[in-house]
């Protein structure tokens, strides 16, 4: 068992609905040295509106564990409910028109779609979730973000930041109740992070939005409610 | 997601697609191969049949029902009921005498309204030749001759002659008639009148020779049909003879052209096919990421792999249309070119060739394409936030026989033949394993071999192993249908231009007496007129094989006719130059040969004659027996004088025999034999120039049509080069990044591509002359029969041409590779 629980919540928090729960996950895979064991039974527990940061050293196993509890991958063993369902008992499709409309992804290399303008990007969740008005909406969260003038550019006509900003509209723009972020500011300079933090943790706020960061950058992390720490596939809490 | 956000959704990506030129080459390949297929469709639907009726022209009918009765009227009957054209001859030998009182022997032909029902005959009046003179039968009372006779008996415009019972005016001249080719042995001077004349004159008695001949003319459905009907319900009664059955000069040249446009479009197929393949797997490949990120943000797998399918019906239906419409301009330009050529209509263009255009696009598609779209719809979701998930999994059989299924049908398709069918992808089959295993050698063999200098480049080439045998594959395989294509193109050609020589003899000369053989030589001497020998001829029936009569049941109609059947048989020491032994020996020369027979291959094969067989002829009265000593392959096209028959001094010396020879003359074929008839009475002079002239028309007509052909080809081979060049393009610009981070200057990386690519160029350049060489020797040998050239040339050109022609493709396909930042590619992949 891990040693971080849930027990250390504060009492405001234990007020807070659970938007996400891990028990018991391991994860296992072979090597050529046989299985490995990169997530040794964790335990986690997300609230609404509540930022959680995870940290941790490269090959910690930190994209593993937010993979699972995205449920974009399985765990070995253990069960993750998201919104209030288990993930366990889903297929991948049934995981994917969970998360649509409900789930928002911010990643390290942007994964905007190349071809498509800043707009359609930003327009694909809501129309993935069958959303009307999803090209007014992008627009205005375009606008949000400091993009209007760039709606029709394509991702390899911005720079590094503004693709970030783009696939932040497109995480926020289908209000979503989680929200994941995979080292969002790894592929950019302090100053393009630091201004891409803002508005990423503004965005949250003014939405409400739960957020699970994966970083190795304690600035970002300590912006965070809570911490925890990853180290040879467990956590502890900081 | 509801259908129309779905179709939406499409159609925004497809938009996306072509903005990013991520369909370029898949609707490139796509639109040549439905273009060419479409094209090559409509030649060998729409001129394939207008060539047909041009050979059609030299028996004046699409199906002729010939006896030695009156045609039944159940046929005439059957004719009617399939909406054929049908019109009548009667031919029959007869004497004309003229008002000098002169008399000779000659071939009547009565013929009713609508002869000829294919081509055309030629007039003129008789004062002036060159005179064209309206066309349709002969007037009742009148008859139209040929120069043969004009000159035998000296007959002027208004003259008449005395046929039978009654006297005929004589109209016209027949400069050209077209089916008269049917038997050049056909010695006496043509009269040609009406039918309805034939009664008055008294011609016809009981126990006269005469020839029924029913024409029929009309589509092909129907008169296949009828041909049908004749072969089984009338093959006692009457002789069939169809285009199929017709000259064999025409039919040769016909069935190679058909044969060559068969072959160019099978293996244009094959070519945009393998394109389409990678091309296919390319955009597979690409899509696999977005599938990933679609996925993360809630798309189902089946949504994905709709999106996917949905777009590639989208981009096959719109290659289909663009390809059937420059399909149809392309065959739209040969068509003019060739209206004024058949002076008929050509027959409409069917449905058929846009059909299966259109169906070869999807078949492609959907062959090569549902496997990779479906693994792109089922990568790894986890690939968003680690790369080194797996993007497809392996299932590369499945992938590999659907892909051999689509081939196999793509090609059925074209060649709607099942066999040739498996064969050709048999053949494909085992030329990609030997690509793929020894591709895999050569490679490092050249790496031991290469100097420091190329260690890059090989060490790129099997760093990429899979996508190098892929690319060394096609490379192989374009290159060596090029090869395979130019080298059959260019025999092809040379065989027909050889066919055909500007010299072949243009003029036959028969019926010389003994005699007058040696008069005759040196009247052409006189004249330097160089012919190619004077033949003895005997006329003979032939009684019993292996010594069982001919005619062994006196009932049977067919029998009888074999029986009837006189041959023309010659006799020789040498070997005939045109002629080829293909089994048994010639006898010897040097006049102590046995009496022996030699026979024509297809004339053998006919009847089930061996070598060694018995042969009894009898030759007017007197049987002569010999046993076939040799068969023989006739070059046809050469237009010599050649037997079917032919038989050792021994056999047939002293027999009562008639002479005959051909040569070419330049002159007007009237200047040239003037005065001959009176000096060598009994002769007949054969114009055949006009027969020639017509065929190497034919023959000049198809060979523009396999160079257009041909030209699909190209493109085709074109597009796998570029297909093949763009599947490493994203693997070698971030390669080239990395070498730019490193501190390689753009030329170095520019050398290292090029010096990659001609090394893959000839390496498959080297196994792809190899391949086609041997399909070459099997094709020539085995499909057109002609004859095989070991071309060295093949090799260097294979070599060179694939090093120097892959390293330009590949150096101009892979610029954006310099031209991307390396900061930017190296992001663009992280």
């Amino acid at each position: 068992m891990s040693s971080v629980t849930n027990n250390t919540q504060s009492a405001q928090e234990s007020d807070l609905q659970s938007v996400l729960s891990a028990e018991q996950i391991e994860k296992t895979v072979s090597g050529p040295s046989g299985q490995l064991t990169i997530l040794h039974a964790l335990d986690i527990d997300v609230r609404s509106s509540e930022a959680t940061a995870i940290v941790g050293p490269s090959g910690s196993g930190k994209s593993t564990l937010l993979g699972i509890l995205a449920g974009l991958d399985s765990p070995t063993s253990g069960t993750v409910t998201m919104l209030g369902e288990s993930l366990n008992e889903l297929d991948e499709d049934g995981r994917a028109r969970l998360r649509a409309g409900k789930v928002g992804f911010v990643f390290q290399s942007f994964q905007l779609l190349p071809g498509l303008t800043a707009l359609e990007n930003v327009m694909l969740p809501l129309e993935l979730s069958n959303t009307d008005n999803a090209e007014e909406r992008a627009h205005g969260m375009l606008e949000q973000v400091g993009l209007a003038d760039r709606t029709s550019h394509q991702p390899l006509q911005m720079s590094g930041g503004e693709q970030q900003r783009v696939a932040i509209a497109r995480a926020f723009v289908a209000r979503p109740a989680l929200l994941f972020a995979d080292e969002p500011t790894g592929n950019l300079d302090s100053a393009t992070g630091t201004k891409i933090t803002d508005l990423m943790f503004s965005l949250r706020e003014e939405q409400g939005a739960a957020l699970v960061l994966v970083t190795h950058d304690d600035r970002l992390a300590q912006r965070c409610d809570r911490c925890l720490k990853m180290a040879d596939g467990k956590l502890v809490t900081l | 997601m509801s259908f129309m956000h779905q179709l939406r959704f499409t159609w925004r990506a497809l938009r996306r697609d072509f903005r990013a030129g991520e369909l370029r080459v898949l609707a490139f390949a796509l639109i040549v191969a439905v273009a060419s297929v479409t094209a090559v469709g409509f030649f060998t639907d729409r001129i394939g049949r207008a060539m047909e009726r041009q050979a059609a022209d030299v028996l004046a009918g699409d199906l002729l029902a010939t006896s030695g009765f009156p045609i039944p009227q159940e046929i005439h009957d059957q004719a009617n009921s399939r909406n054929l054209d049908t019109a009548m001859h009667t031919r029959f030998p007869s004497v004309v005498i003229n008002t000098e009182d002169e008399s000779q022997l000659v071939a009547v032909k009565a013929v009713t309204l609508g002869y000829p029902l294919r081509g055309a005959l030629q007039l003129s009046t008789l004062d002036d030749p060159d005179n064209d003179a309206p066309l349709g039968v002969p007037s009742p009372g009148s008859v139209w001759i040929d120069n043969q006779l004009k000159g035998i008996l000296a007959i002027s415009q208004g003259d008449t002659l005395t046929l039978g019972a009654r006297d005929f005016l004589v109209e016209r001249l027949i400069v050209y008639e077209p089916d008269r080719g049917e038997n050049v042995f056909e010695i006496a001077p043509r009269v040609m009148m009406n039918t309805v004349d034939l009664e008055s004159s008294e011609l016809l008695g009981e126990g006269s020779r005469a020839r029924y001949t029913l024409l029929m003319a009309g589509e092909i459905e129907p008169v296949g049909d009828m041909r049908d009907w004749l072969d089984e319900n009338m093959a006692d009664e009457v002789r069939v003879q169809s285009v199929q059955d017709g000259s064999p000069q025409l039919q040769r040249a016909l069935s190679r052209a058909q044969r060559f446009l068969g072959l160019a479009s099978v293996v244009t197929v094959l070519l945009a096919g393998a394109a389409i393949a990678l091309a296919v797997r390319q955009f597979a490949l690409r899509q696999s990421d977005a599938s990933a990120v679609l996925r993360t943000l809630g798309a189902s797998r089946r949504e994905v792999v709709i999106w996917l399918v949905l777009r590639l019906c989208a981009i096959a239906l719109l290659a289909s249309f663009i390809g059937v419409v420059i399909g149809w301009f392309a065959q739209l330009v040969l068509a003019e070119l060739l209206v004024t050529w058949f002076k008929l209509d050509l027959p409409t263009p069917g449905l058929w060739a846009p059909l299966v255009g259109t169906l070869t696009a999807f078949i492609a598609v959907a062959g090569f394409g549902l496997m990779p779209v479906l693994r792109a719809g089922r990568v790894a979701v986890m690939r968003v936030l680690q790369r080194d998930y797996s993007g497809l999994d392996s299932s590369l059989l499945v992938t590999t026989l659907l892909g051999l299924v689509a081939t196999y049908f793509v090609v059925l398709l074209q060649s709607r033949d099942w066999l040739l069918s498996a064969i050709v992808v048999a053949g494909v089959v085992l030329m990609l394993a030997v690509f793929a295993f020894f591709g895999r050698y050569i490679v490092k063999l050249v790496r031991v071999l290469a100097g420091k200098r190329f260690r890059l480049s090989v060490a790129g080439l099997q760093r990429r192993a899979g996508s190098s045998v892929v690319q060394l594959a096609a490379f192989g395989m374009g290159i060596m249908a090029l090869l395979l294509i130019s080298i059959v193109r260019v025999d092809v050609l040379a065989a027909w231009e050889q066919d055909v020589p500007e010299d072949a003899p243009n003029v036959f000369v028969v019926n010389i007496q003994p005699d007058q053989v040696e008069g005759f030589r040196q009247r052409l001497d006189e004249q330097q007129i160089d012919s190619a020998g004077v033949f003895p001829m005997v006329r003979a029936r032939m009684v019993s094989h292996n010594g069982k009569p001919i005619l062994s049941n006196p009932e049977d109609e067919r029998q009888q006719r074999h029986a009837r059947r006189e041959y023309n048989l010659t006799y020789s020491d040498e070997q005939p130059l045109a002629n080829e032994i293909v089994e048994g020996e010639w006898w010897p020369t040097d006049g102590t040969a046995e009496p022996a027979f030699s026979i024509e291959e297809e004339w053998a094969t006919d009847r089930g004659y061996e070598v060694g067989d018995m042969l009894t002829f009898k030759v007017a009265g007197v049987e002569t027996s010999a046993k076939i000593a040799n068969i023989r392959k006739v070059d046809w096209e050469s237009f010599q004088v050649n037997f079917f028959i032919m038989a050792s001094p021994a056999a047939l010396e002293g027999m009562p025999a008639t002479f005959v020879t051909s040569f070419h003359s330049d002159e007007n074929f009237s200047t040239a034999t003037s005065g001959w008839a009176r000096e060598f009475p009994g002769i007949a002079a054969l114009d055949i120039g006009a027969i020639i002239k017509r065929i190497k028309l034919l023959m000049e007509r198809a060979s523009l049509a396999v160079e257009y052909v041909f030209l699909f080809t190209l493109l085709a081979g074109i597009c796998v080069l570029l297909a093949a060049v763009q599947s490493s393009q994203a693997e070698r610009k971030r390669e080239a990044a990395i070498l730019r981070a490193l501190g390689a200057s753009h030329k170095q990386i520019r050398e290292s591509i090029v010096a990659e690519f001609a090394i893959l160029g000839a390496i498959a350049g080297f196994l792809a002359a190899m391949f086609a060489t041997g399909v070459a020797w099997t094709l020539s040998r085995y499909v057109f029969e002609l004859p095989f050239h070991f071309n060295a040339f093949l090799w260097v050109v294979g070599v060179v041409g694939g090093a120097i022609g892959i390293s330009v493709a590949g150096f101009l396909a892979t610029r954006a590779v310099l031209d991307t930042p390396p900061v930017v590619a190296l992001r663009h992949n992280a």
